[in-house]
């Protein structure tokens, strides 16, 4: 469960990043975070993953205020936590597998258990033939799936996807979102922010609208 | 930690210092230099320790007769040594003994010496101490008692000599401390700075890294380990460099050494300089990259 109360950010001098949100995410929601540039989408997102820290207000993630954990203890929040970036962020100079593999290669998991579950996620996204390969040897569509079976790898709690259809065209965005949906069915929260209102509708779920800081939420579908 | 991530660490090294091999390869000649001129000094240095406690060791006096001393004369100082207390053992070297000796030391000078014509070189009686370190005040009431003595032209006491040279040995190897320390210095700042562009160089990986869950010592071992590396395998290209300068020099310069030949016996470093060199260069890597990530890879 996700829970943000009275939540403010400013960055130095600039408006209300975000303006007093509260919010909760139920365990196994399908959730999105929609609204104009400049909203606040990805600052509500990095506060989630505590890449930032709110000027004021709480954010508790699975029952502890991440705000009171240590920085020197945040990587067990995040070991619960899958995130996809709109830019993939993979490593040009691995392949595939060893991409997917960092993310249980920092839990310190056996060879045995890092091959078997790679391969797992690797086939959840259809690209299990791609293995071996480096990710400029594949398209944007691929990428942003090695991307996600990165995030699923170590079975997360939670699925923090920040704009991840931006590089893609309406077909691979379908595929992703596709995705999306078959990971929350297994029981992982998803929230995903984005502005594509056309998928919004098309895959339905909780929708919390943001504008210039300030949530207003309605369900949809 | 367990096996699987060790191997991690030490792959994830290598391949960086691969990737990075061009700004690796200039550090490591770096490194590389600094140790060869410490290597270089070590062996020097400690041939001329050597060579002073060699010296020290054998330590004789010399009594040098006058030319013509008659026969009497001479007896009398062997004599005179035989009673001293200080004295082990005793040997007469007559002018063509110690003209022999000289042709065998010095087969440069032979002509020289065919020039002169006659042996230049007087009778002498060699008088090697029971305790080289005897002390100093009866050793020299001794050697003023034989200067007193009729038919004597000379007395010499090698202990100067043994002296000088562990002089010497004590500078060069302060010059080396002194030259080596500043350009092990120079390669743990070259070695900090390697580090801080890789670090600079893979921020889009710790940024993963760090949204992946790793913790701080995961995200930094690799680093420390590719200056360790680098460290070490500066200082063991060095060992080699020094191993073919110590072999090739004596060869390069032959027989114009003379004498200096023995006393520079070039001989190779010991083993627990070699470690030491080795832990030396591992040290300054590991010194290097963790000042580097310490500065540079806030997590």
């Amino acid at each position: 469960m996700i829970e943000l109360y009275h939540v403010w950010k400013q960055y130095q001098k600039a408006p209300w990043a975000l303006s007093d949100v509260t919010l909760t995410i139920p365990k196994g929601e399908f959730c999105f975070v929609t609204g104009p540039s400049g909203s606040g989408k990805s600052t509500l997102m990095k506060t989630l993953y505590r890449e930032i820290v709110p000027t004021e207000g709480q954010v508790i993630i699975g029952g502890r205020n991440i705000l009171r954990i240590p920085d020197h203890k945040i990587h067990l929040v995040r070991r619960h936590m899958g995130i996809v970036f709109q830019d993939f962020r993979l490593l040009p100079h691995k392949r595939v597998f060893e991409n997917v593999a960092i993310a249980l290669r920092v839990l310190g998991a056996s060879p045995h258990d890092l091959k078997r579950k790679v391969f797992i996620a690797l086939r959840m996204v259809n690209l299990q033939s791609k293995i071996w390969e480096y990710p400029t040897e594949l398209s944007y569509g691929e990428q942003q799936r090695v991307a996600i079976a990165r995030a699923v790898v170590n079975n997360p709690r939670i699925l923090l996807a920040d704009e991840p259809t931006g590089n893609l065209d309406p077909a691979l965005a379908h595929e992703i979102f596709t995705l999306f949906k078959e990971i929350n069915t297994q029981g992982t929260t998803v929230v995903i922010c984005t502005h594509d209102k056309e998928l919004i509708r098309r895959f339905g779920g909780r929708v919390l609208t943001l504008h210039e800081g300030k949530l207003h939420g309605k369900d949809v579908g | 930690m367990t096996l699987p991530k060790i191997r991690y660490f030490l792959r994830e090294a290598l391949q960086n210092l691969w990737r990075f091999k061009a700004r690796h390869l200039f550090s490591l000649t770096i490194i590389c230099l600094s140790f060869v001129t410490v290597g270089v000094v070590l062996s020097l240095s400690s041939n001329l320790r050597l060579r002073s406690r060699e010296l020290a060791r054998d330590l004789t006096v010399v009594v040098y007769l006058t030319t013509g001393a008659p026969a009497a004369e001479r007896d009398a100082v062997e004599a005179a040594v035989r009673r001293s207390p200080l004295v082990g053992t005793v040997r007469a070297i007559g002018p063509d003994q110690a003209l022999e000796r000289f042709q065998a030391g010095f087969p440069d000078l032979r002509d020289i010496l065919r020039n002169l014509g006659a042996n230049p070189f007087p009778a002498s009686v060699e008088a090697g101490l029971k305790d080289p370190g005897a002390a100093e005040d009866s050793i020299l009431a001794f050697l003023a008692d034989l200067r007193k003595l009729a038919g004597v032209e000379d007395v010499q006491f090698n202990r100067d000599w043994a002296a000088k040279v562990r002089g010497v040995g004590r500078i060069v190897e302060a010059a080396g401390i002194f030259l080596g320390g500043i350009l092990i210095l120079a390669s743990f700042f070259i070695i900090s700075n390697v580090i801080k562009l890789n670090v600079l160089a893979r921020r889009s990986e710790i940024e993963i890294l760090r949204l992946v869950g790793a913790t701080n010592s995961f995200i930094r071992l690799p680093f420390l380990i590719e200056g360790v590396m680098m460290g070490i395998a500066g200082a063991a290209a060095s060992l080699l460099i020094v191993l073919v300068l110590v072999t090739s020099f004596p060869l390069y310069l032959g027989g114009s050494l003379g004498a200096l030949r023995e006393l520079l016996a070039f001989r190779y470093l010991s083993l627990p300089q070699i470690l030491g060199l080795l832990g030396g260069g591992a040290l300054v890597g590991f010194l290097g990259s963790l000042s580097s990530i310490g500065r540079f890879l806030k997590i």
